[in-house]
C-alpha cells in the first residue's frame, strides 16, 4: 500500500530505456558513439569539406593532405565526404526497414495471435516469406525496377517481417488467455479496442529489442548488397558502395575501406550493444513482479 | 476420537528452532521476516505450521532448509536437530544434511519433479547421491518405497515420467523420494494445496500413515485449518513473523488463547449450509441441455473428443446465489465459460432474460454483455497492470456509452460500497494487495449493472480472513442490487457459506442438483458423498470451537 506509484503505462519500456544510470559502462559508450554518428549524419552537408561526387583527377589516390583529412580515392573524391554523405543513405535504410518491418509485423502478428482462423494462413504465409533469401530477393527486385532506395528497403523488409510477426504473435497469444483481456469481452469492448489498448503494449518491450536488431541487420545487409552491386545504384555514395569500389585499391590504399568499414562496424556494435542493453532491462523474466 | 491426542513430552526432540531471527540486511531498516521464533518437534510428531500469506511460515521451513533466499539472512538464534547446530554448517555440509536427515515436500509437485526424467530414476538419484548402494539395491528399495507409498502397478509408474502421472500420483512420488533415506524431519510445504479434497484426503493419510511406521517428526505447513484438525498434533500459529499462540491441537481449536486465533478460527467458513432464504418467482438465466465438446474438429482424422459439460441445466432467480461445485476437471469452469459466452457452447440454450444468447453472433450478443459480468480467481491477472484502477473501472460503461464524468462519479460512489479509499482510483493494480484487487474486480464487474455475476473461484486465491470480507460484500451487493450468482467453486465450505442452490459436477456430468440445505446436508449421490467425506476438519466447528456433533447437541433442529 505505502509502495511509490510506478509508472506502469505503455510508455514505461521507453522511459525505462531513458533512465540512464541502470546503463552499464558498454552500453552507455555505445549510446555516445550512436548519437555522434547520428548527429554527423544529420548535419553531413554542413559538416562535409567537399561535394562527395566531386572528382579531381589530379588529386586521385592522395592520402591525408591538406582539405582532405581522410585524403582521396580512385577518382579524386574526397574520402571524408564520401563517408560522411554515405552515412545518410546507410542509415535511412536502416531505419526505414526497421520501422516498416516492426509497423507491418505488428499489425499482421496481432491479427494472426487474436484470430484463431486467420493463425494458420497467416503462420504459413510467413514461413514462406520466410524462405526468401533477402539478397536474392534484392537482385530479383533491382533487376525488375533498375536499382532504387525503395527496391532494397522492400528486399531487406520482407524476410525481416516473418521474425517480427513471429514474436508479435507469441506475446498476443499468451496474453488474450489474461483473465483481463477476457474481463474486456465481458465489458462489451470490441475487438479492435481490445487489441490496441489491451494487447499492443504488451508487445512493445519486446518489438524495441527486435527493432534494434533489425536496424543493425538492414544497415549491414544493405552494404552488403551495395557491395555486391545489388544495392543502389554505383554513384550513389553509401558504406557499401564505398567499400565496393575501394575493393579494386585495396592494396594501394587501405583506408578507401578502412574508414567506411570502421564506421559501419561501429554502428553495428552499438546498435547491438543498446538493443541487448535494452533487452536485459525489459526482458520480463529479470523485471521485477508487479505487487 | 475426534485430534490427535499422543503425548510426546518424553519423546526425543528432532528440531528445535530458539529465538530464530531471519531479517533483510540489504534492505533499509533491516526489517525482519521472523522475529524471534521458538518451534520444538519431537520424533514421531507433527507440527502444525499455521498462517496466511506473508505470516513467514515458508520462510521459517527454507531456513530450517538452509535454503533461504540471497537476500534473507539469519540474524539470530539457533537451529537445532538432534542437538546439532545446522546454522553454522556449510554448504556442502548442508547438502550432505539434506535429504538425508531432512526431506522436503513442496505444494506443485509437477514442478518440483524434473520433467525429463522417469520418476523412478529420480528417486534412484536421491540415494545414488546420499548413499554408497548398487545399482540393484537402489533399484529395490525404490520399488519397496513406492510401494509404501500406495501407488498402484509400481513396475508401470517406475517408468513413467511425470506428465503420466495425476497430481495425487506425483505428490505420492515425492513423499517417497523424501522418505527412502529415512530422513529425521519431513517438510511439507502446502503439499496438498493443489490437490483436490479427494486426492487430499488420501495424502494426508499417507503422510500420518507413513510418519507412524517410520518415527519421522514432521513440519506441517498450511493455511488451511481444516487440514490442521485432520494431522496436526501440535500447533503453530503464526502472524507477521511471531508465533502467536502455540499448544496441542484440541487446545488452540477449543480454547484458542490469542485474539489472532480467534479470528482467524471465526472466519473459516462452515460446512453446514445457510438457511433457505425466499425465493423471487423471476428467472433472470435458465440453461438448458447446455453441452460443450472440445477437440472433435480434426482436419484430416477425427481427434479425440473430450466431453467437457453434459446437458447442463438449471434456472436461476433475481437475487439469488447458484453453486456449481466439483473438483479440477469437473466441468464447471467450463459451464461458467459457455455461460460467459468467453467460449460457444456446442449445443443447448442459455437464456438471459428471456433471450437466448447460446448462439448470438458477436454482434447480435453485444446488447446482453453487460448484463452478464465475471469475477476471475487470480485477483494479480483480473487486472490490466498498465491501467489506473478508474481507467478498468470505467471501461465498460463507455462502451456502452456513459459519459466519462458519470461512470467516473459512479466508480468513486463503488471504490466507497467495496471498502476502498477515493484515492485508489488513480492508482495501479501492483499497489494493492489480492483482497483489495478482487474487490476492484467485483466493483467492475458491478459498474455494468449486471443481472448475473459469474464468480469463477473467485475467493480461492484469497486468504482465510480476506475470503470471508469478500463474501460478505458479495452478499450485501446481492441484497441491495438483486444480482444473481453463479459461484463456482471446489471449497465446499465456501459453497455452503453462500449458496442457495448448488450443482454437484463430475466429469462434465451434473450427478446432483437441488437447494443447498439438501444437497451438503442429506447428499443423495455417491459423489457428493464422497466430496463432503473428503472436506478436512469436517467434524469440527471452528467458529464456534466445538466438534460438530456438541453443537448439534446443543440446539437440536
Amino acid at each position: 500500500m505505502s509502495q511509490t506509484p510506478r509508472p506502469a503505462s505503455a510508455m514505461q519500456p521507453i522511459l525505462r530505456m531513458i533512465r540512464l544510470p541502470q546503463f552499464g559502462l558498454g552500453p552507455r559508450i555505445a549510446l555516445v558513439v550512436l548519437l555522434l554518428i547520428v548527429l554527423v549524419t544529420l548535419f553531413a552537408p554542413w559538416l562535409a569539406p567537399h561535394d562527395p561526387l566531386k572528382m579531381d583527377p589530379l588529386m586521385r589516390l592522395k592520402g591525408p593532405i591538406e582539405g582532405h583529412p581522410l585524403g582521396t580515392d580512385n577518382f579524386g573524391r574526397d574520402i571524408l565526404s564520401r563517408v560522411l554523405i554515405g552515412a545518410r543513405l546507410s542509415l535511412l535504410i536502416g531505419i526505414a526497414t526497421a520501422v516498416v518491418s516492426v509497423v507491418v509485423g505488428l499489425v499482421i502478428g496481432m491479427v494472426a495471435g487474436f484470430f484463431r482462423t486467420a493463425d494458420a494462413i497467416i503462420m504459413r504465409m510467413m514461413d514462406g516469406l520466410m524462405a526468401i533469401p533477402s539478397i536474392l530477393l534484392a537482385i530479383a527486385l533491382v533487376a525488375l525496377n533498375g536499382p532504387s532506395v525503395g527496391s532494397v528497403i522492400a528486399a531487406i523488409t520482407i524476410p525481416e517481417i516473418p521474425r517480427v510477426v513471429r514474436l508479435v504473435r507469441a506475446v498476443v497469444l499468451s496474453a488474450r488467455e489474461e483473465p483481463y483481456v477476457e474481463a474486456a469481452i465481458a465489458l462489451g469492448s470490441s475487438m479492435p479496442k481490445i487489441l490496441i489498448r489491451h494487447l499492443v503494449p504488451n508487445t512493445l518491450a519486446p518489438l524495441i529489442v527486435q527493432g534494434t536488431y533489425v536496424l543493425a541487420s538492414a544497415i549491414l545487409t544493405e552494404a552488403i548488397l551495395s557491395f555486391l552491386g545489388a544495392g543502389v545504384s554505383t554513384e550513389t555514395p553509401t558504406w557499401g558502395n564505398i567499400m565496393a569500389e575501394g575493393r579494386m585499391f585495396f592494396r594501394i590504399k587501405p583506408e578507401l575501406i578502412l574508414y567506411p568499414g570502421l564506421m559501419l562496424s561501429l554502428c553495428i556494435l552499438s546498435i547491438n550493444l543498446l538493443g541487448d542493453a535494452a533487452r536485459d532491462m525489459l526482458d520480463p523474466r529479470l523485471k521485477k513482479r508487479a505487487g | 476420537m475426534l485430534f490427535k491426542s499422543r503425548n510426546f513430552d518424553t519423546a526425543q526432540v528432532a528440531l528445535s528452532a530458539e529465538n530464530l531471527v531471519v531479517d533483510l540486511p540489504e534492505t533499509p531498516g533491516r526489517p525482519q521476516v521472523l522475529k524471534g521464533i521458538d518451534v520444538t518437534i519431537r520424533q514421531g510428531e507433527t507440527v502444525c505450521l499455521v498462517g496466511e500469506s506473508g505470516s513467514g511460515k515458508s520462510v521459517t521451513s527454507l531456513a530450517i532448509m538452509g535454503l533461504l533466499p540471497q537476500s534473507l539472512k539469519v540474524a539470530q538464534g539457533r537451529i537445532n536437530l538432534q542437538g546439532q547446530n545446522l546454522l553454522p554448517l556449510t554448504q556442502a555440509q548442508m547438502r550432505e544434511l539434506r535429504a538425508a536427515r531432512i526431506a522436503m515436500i513442496f505444494q506443485e509437485p509437477m514442478t518440483a519433479l524434473n520433467p525429463v526424467l522417469r520418476v523412478g530414476d529420480q528417486i534412484m538419484e536421491v540415494m545414488e547421491l546420499h548413499t554408497g548402494l548398487s545399482a540393484a539395491e537402489r533399484r529395490a528399495r525404490a520399488i519397496a518405497i513406492m510401494e509404501q507409498v500406495h501407488l498402484p502397478d509400481v513396475p508401470r509408474i517406475f517408468q513413467s515420467y511425470p506428465h503420466q502421472l495425476s497430481g495425487g500420483q506425483r505428490q505420492r512420488i515425492m513423499i517417497a523420494m523424501a522418505l527412502v533415506l529415512e530422513p529425521v524431519l519431513l517438510i511439507a510445504d502446502e503439499p496438498t494445496t493443489a490437490l483436490d479434497v479427494t486426492t487430499q484426503k488420501q495424502i494426508l493419510s499417507l503422510i500420518d500413515e507413513l510418519q507412524s511406521s517410520h518415527g519421522t517428526a514432521v513440519l506441517f505447513i498450511t493455511h488451511d485449518m481444516g487440514v490442521v484438525a485432520e494431522i496436526a498434533d501440535t500447533v503453530y500459529v503464526m502472524k507477521h513473523g511471531e508465533i502467536v499462540e502455540n499448544g496441542p491441537v484440541e487446545a488452540v481449536l477449543r480454547n484458542p488463547r490469542a485474539e489472532y486465533t480467534r479470528k482467524l478460527l471465526a472466519s473459516v467458513p462452515g460446512l453446514t449450509p445457510r438457511p433457505s432464504r425466499p425465493s423471487e418467482q423471476e428467472i433472470v438465466l435458465k440453461v438448458d441441455r447446455l453441452n460443450k465438446i472440445y477437440g472433435s474438429r480434426g482436419f484430416l482424422k477425427k481427434l479425440p473428443q473430450a466431453h467437457a459439460a453434459k446437458d447442463v441445466s438449471f434456472a436461476l432467480a433475481r437475487g439469488r446465489t447458484l453453486g456449481i461445485v466439483g473438483e479440477s476437471g469437473s466441468g464447471k469452469s467450463t459451464v461458467a465459460r459457455c455461460i460467459m459466452r468467453l467460449i460457444d457452447p456446442s449445443s443447448g440454450r442459455i437464456e438471459l432474460d428471456g433471450q437466448d444468447i447460446a448462439s448470438l453472433s458477436r454482434g447480435r450478443l453485444w446488447p446482453h454483455r453487460k448484463k452478464l459480468q465475471v469475477v476471475f480467481q487470480d485477483p494479480m491477472r483480473s487486472l490490466n497492470p498498465r491501467w489506473t484502477i478508474a481507467q478498468s473501472l470505467i471501461e465498460g460503461p463507455l462502451n456502452y456509452g456513459t459519459p466519462r464524468a458519470e461512470a467516473l462519479a459512479e466508480a468513486a460512489r463503488l471504490m466507497g460500497v467495496v471498502g476502498l479509499p477515493k484515492d485508489a482510483l488513480t492508482r495501479y493494480p501492483h499497489q494493492f494487495s489480492g483482497g483489495q484487487r478482487q474487490r476492484i474486480a467485483i466493483a467492475r464487474a458491478v459498474m455494468m449493472r449486471p443481472d448475473v455475476l459469474v464468480a469463477d473461484e473467485a475467493v480461492s486465491a484469497l486468504d482465510v480472513s480476506v475470503q470471508a470480507q469478500v463474501l460478505d460484500l458479495l452478499d450485501q451487493l446481492q441484497r441491495d442490487l438483486g444480482i444473481a450468482i453463479v459461484f463456482i467453486t471446489h471449497d465446499l465450505r465456501v459453497a455452503a457459506q453462500i449458496c442457495d442452490e448448488v450443482i454437484v459436477m463430475q466429469r462434465g456430468a451434473v450427478v446432483e442438483q437441488g437447494p443447498a440445505a439438501e444437497v451438503l446436508g442429506a447428499p443423495a449421490h455417491a459423489y457428493t458423498r464422497a466430496l463432503i467425506e473428503a472436506a478436512p476438519g469436517r467434524d469440527w466447528d471452528f467458529q464456534n470451537f466445538k466438534a460438530m456433533n456438541e453443537v448439534r447437541d446443543a440446539n437440536p433442529a
